[in-house]
């Protein structure tokens, strides 16, 4: 796969690829992978590309190994990465929270297929719990991305790079099986944000001061009460600044429509069709799965009658728009196990039956 | 001259169709597999932890107990079931990916352990399964979908010797290096697996064959000239042999 | 406007390229557009397909459509499998080398064409995706032969740059073929 330029022109490419690509872009220094289908055809580019760049690229041994590998590379401050998918991103919840404790700007690509267990290669959204609360221990946070086209694949990866080096964090782009081998035309524009300072911390050899010590062990509960403050303090700064979503024809709205990843664009062809029969229903589309929009949400719950929420999985992101709805008005639910979107004319139906 | 005629093992599953690429050595491998569970009279006696890969089919084709553990873990679950039911066989049935690159450290300390498990490593030089990247036993030069201009020392380092490494581990009883490349060699190949599962039923300790077996796709091969690469490539950095048998007077 | 096409066929026929090219095509004709594989099509033989989704008014087209404008099914097992997924009006564009004349539906258009034959014809049956492609944009009208012959040396990697020019024999032969004796 040819393609490591900025274009004024569209390329048509694979979600896989144009993140990949995004990410080379964005000025990742290492890649550390393990193969895993739906996302392999990642690391397959980047073991080409970065070492034609003369980039760090590592086939390694196992998940565990790998984001070990990305939490190496991150805490001399170079922008390092791994992707994966469902089950081997299990392995990968003990590196996420001392990356979360270490405040490490590691960048992980999750590719969501069928589970639980090895399941199948199917798309799917069942792991939206195992990015956004996560299976590490203790109090901790992932910024979590959540594309929905390729071109937000490519958009989001630059965008999870900056969040990531910004905050030092650990930042995850959540996509599906679908928008993994999905191709589409995109554009690649230069990296958009501003490249983060981080001399203040990175290890670089103690040369004319201290060793510097990046840990998570806090002997007393003291000093771990201190950081944890802190800790969500930044949190809470994250959650102010950073929460996006997009939205549509909410104004004048009965039901509002919520899905979040590629089944939201079965859901906007919903809306639409739903807007044409005269049925006033609006459209919410979380892409920053945290910080979740809850805000919004618990805006308009003052104003519509109900929320829909529909998803490939069984109901995942659903408590966090209930929590966010806090019993204002009722939350229906509309999904699918695993696999495809559900169809446009599914969803339409479940609209116009709840309407009723 | 005794007359063979060709029968199906028993422990083959009944009407089971390979679902194995045409011309893949892991069809082979299996077949064997069942035939010495037959002639041991195991195969109602047995347990496997299966492994991921183009492997893990196997519980579809062989007709014995079966527990599909996650992606390099088989020999900890199969350390368990022997554990807890010392009297049954337990073998595991894996590719070289998921028992020497993510499952390593599981491998080497069940045979430091010296678990009485018979363990197979089918090595096809790549993740047959996820479409043939560079695995922990890629030749060097051998392209791959991550070595697309071949596999170099600095980026990736060099391949493993299986067999020779289980071989150093105090607790193995048996360990061997076999192919499947001509009729001679899988009866070789045969009487290695049914050797080591005597040594387990013994109780002696770990065993260990290695299979260098081909996977045509990836490979992007016929079956012949796969078996070719098997003979010419492989054997020169993988040779075949016994490296340890606890039970014989001398090994390799 | 939204259209959409089901192109399907047996692992090897080349499917999944011909669907790019199509892609690639409505790219450069600056719609929007969507390629997805059908999913769980594994490394081991059996049918493949990928769907093809072109929207010229929406920035963001739907995927899993439950109806297809377009069917291009290159044997019989693909026929079968599709024939119901074809819009009331839509097109059934069939492999007759390799599936069966028969028309089981009455609402919907049919095209036979023996596109096996036919590659085999100007020297490489590997074209007969190519060649499909053709009979299938000319049918739905809804991109040019000189934007899918961009689209061709678009999508054909520089090492394979060779093969261009049969590859575009088969386009023009596809494009030109005579859909009412078809
Ligand atoms: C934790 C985890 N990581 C990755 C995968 C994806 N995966 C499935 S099989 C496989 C490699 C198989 O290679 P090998 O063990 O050599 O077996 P082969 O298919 O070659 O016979 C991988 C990486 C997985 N299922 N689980
Ligand atoms: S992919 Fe390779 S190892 Fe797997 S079944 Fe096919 S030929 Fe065999
Ligand atoms: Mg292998």
């Amino acid at each position: 796969m040819e393609c490591l330029q900025k274009t004024k022109k569209k390329v048509l490419m694979k979600g896989n690829y144009a993140i990949a690509n995004a990410a080379v872009m964005a000025g990742c220094e290492c890649y550390f992978g393990y193969p895993i289908t739906p996302q392999s055809e990642i690391g397959e580019f980047m073991s080409g590309k970065m070492q034609e760049l003369k980039r760090a690229y590592v086939s390694a041994e196992s998940e565990l190994a790998a984001i070990n590998m990305v939490i190496g590379a991150c805490s001399t401050g170079a922008k390092a990465m791994t992707s994966s998918s469902s089950c081997a991103v299990s392995l990968m919840q003990e590196a996420i929270s001392y990356a979360s404790a270490d405040e490490l700007p590691i960048v992980l690509v999750s590719v969501m297929r069928g589970g639980p267990g090895l399941g199948n290669i199917y798309p799917s959204q069942g792991d939206y719990n195992q990015a956004v609360i996560g299976g590490g221990n203790g109090d901790y946070q992932t910024i979590v991305l959540a594309p929905s086209t390729v071109q937000e694949c490519v958009d989001l990866t630059y965008k999870a790079f900056y969040l990531a080096h910004k905050y030092k964090n650990p930042t995850i782009l959540l996509a599906d099986g679908l928008l993994g081998q999905m191709m589409e035309p995109v554009e690649f524009t230069e990296y958009p944000y501003p490249e983060i300072d981080n001399s203040s911390w990175a290890l670089s050899g103690a040369k004319g001061r201290n060793g510097r010590i990046i840990r998570s062990y806090a002997p007393l509960a003291e000093n771990q009460c201190v950081f944890l403050n802190k800790l969500y303090g930044k949190y809470k700064q994250i959650e102010e600044n950073e929460t996006e979503w997009e939205e549509i024809d909410t104004e004048d709205a009965d039901i509002v429509l919520i899905s979040f990843g590629s089944p939201s664009r079965n859901v906007k062809s919903a809306m639409k069709i739903c807007r044409k029969e005269g049925l006033k229903v609006g459209f919410l589309r979380p892409i920053t799965l945290w910080p979740f929009p809850s805000k919004r949400i618990a805006e308009l719950s003052k104003k519509v009658k109900m929320f829909l929420d529909i998803e490939v999985n069984m109901g995942q992101m659903l408590k966090d728009v209930k929590l966010a709805v806090n019993g204002a008005v009722p939350v229906e639910f509309f999904n699918r196990p695993v696999g495809n979107p559900p169809e446009v004319d599914d969803i339409v139906n479940k609209i116009r039956e709840i309407m009723k | 001259m005794a007359v063979q005629t060709f029968k199906l093992p028993k422990s083959l599953k009944e009407g089971a169709k390979f679902s194995f690429c045409p011309g893949c050595d892991h069809g082979v491998a299996v077949r064997i597999l069942a035939e010495v569970l037959d002639e041991l009279g195991l195969t109602e006696n047995t347990i496997t932890a299966t492994s991921i890969g183009c492997s893990v089919t196997i519980y579809d084709f062989i007709n014995v107990d079966a527990i599909e553990a996650p992606h390099g873990r088989a020999l900890a679950e199969a350390t368990g079931i022997k554990r807890a039911r010392p009297d049954k066989c337990v073998f595991t049935y894996q590719g070289d990916g998921d028992f020497a690159s993510i499952g390593i450290g599981e491998s080497l300390h069940c045979a430091l352990r010296g678990e009485n498990i018979t363990a197979i490593c089918i090595n096809n030089t790549t993740y047959g399964m996820t479409g043939g990247q560079l695995g922990p036993t890629t030749l060097l030069g051998q392209k791959t979908t991550t070595s697309p201009t071949g596999r170099n020392v600095e980026y990736y380092g060099y391949p493993i010797k299986i067999a020779e490494h289980i071989a150093l581990c105090d607790g193995t009883a048996y360990s061997a290096r076999v192919s499947l490349d001509t009729v001679a060699n899988i009866k070789k190949a045969k009487q290695a697996i049914k050797k080591a599962f005597e040594i387990q039923m013994k109780g002696l300790g770990f065993t260990f064959i290695e299979i260098l077996s081909t996977c045509p796709t990836n490979w992007k091969m016929t079956p012949e000239q796969a078996h070719d690469r098997v003979r010419n490539q492989m054997m020169e950095v993988f040779k075949p042999g016994v490296y340890k048998d606890i039970t014989a007077e001398k090994t390799v | 406007m939204e259209k959409n096409f089901v192109i399907a066929g047996f692992g090897g026929q080349g499917v999944l390229l011909a669907g790019e090219v199509l892609a690639n095509a409505f790219m450069l004709d600056n719609k929007n557009v969507t390629w997805y594989p059908c999913y769980g099509a594994e490394m081991r033989g059996g049918t493949v397909n990928c769907e093809i989704v072109m929207n010229d008014t929406e920035e963001v087209s739907a995927v899993n459509l439950k109806e297809a404008d377009f069917v291009v099914a290159l044997n019989q097992a693909s026929v079968e499998r599709f024939v119901s997924k074809v819009k009331k009006g839509g097109w059934m564009i069939a492999n007759s080398s390799l599936a069966k004349e028969i028309k089981t539906r009455d609402d919907i258009n049919y095209v036979f064409a023996p596109m096996t034959k036919m590659a085999e014809e100007i020297g490489n049956i590997k074209m007969t995706n190519i060649l499909a492609l053709g009979i299938a944009a000319k049918v739905s009208k809804l991109t040019s032969i000189e934007t899918l012959t961009n689209a061709l040396d678009n999508v054909i990697p520089p090492h394979r740059k060779n093969l261009l020019p049969l590859n575009l024999k088969a386009l023009k032969i596809g494009y030109e073929y005579d859909l009412l004796h078809a």
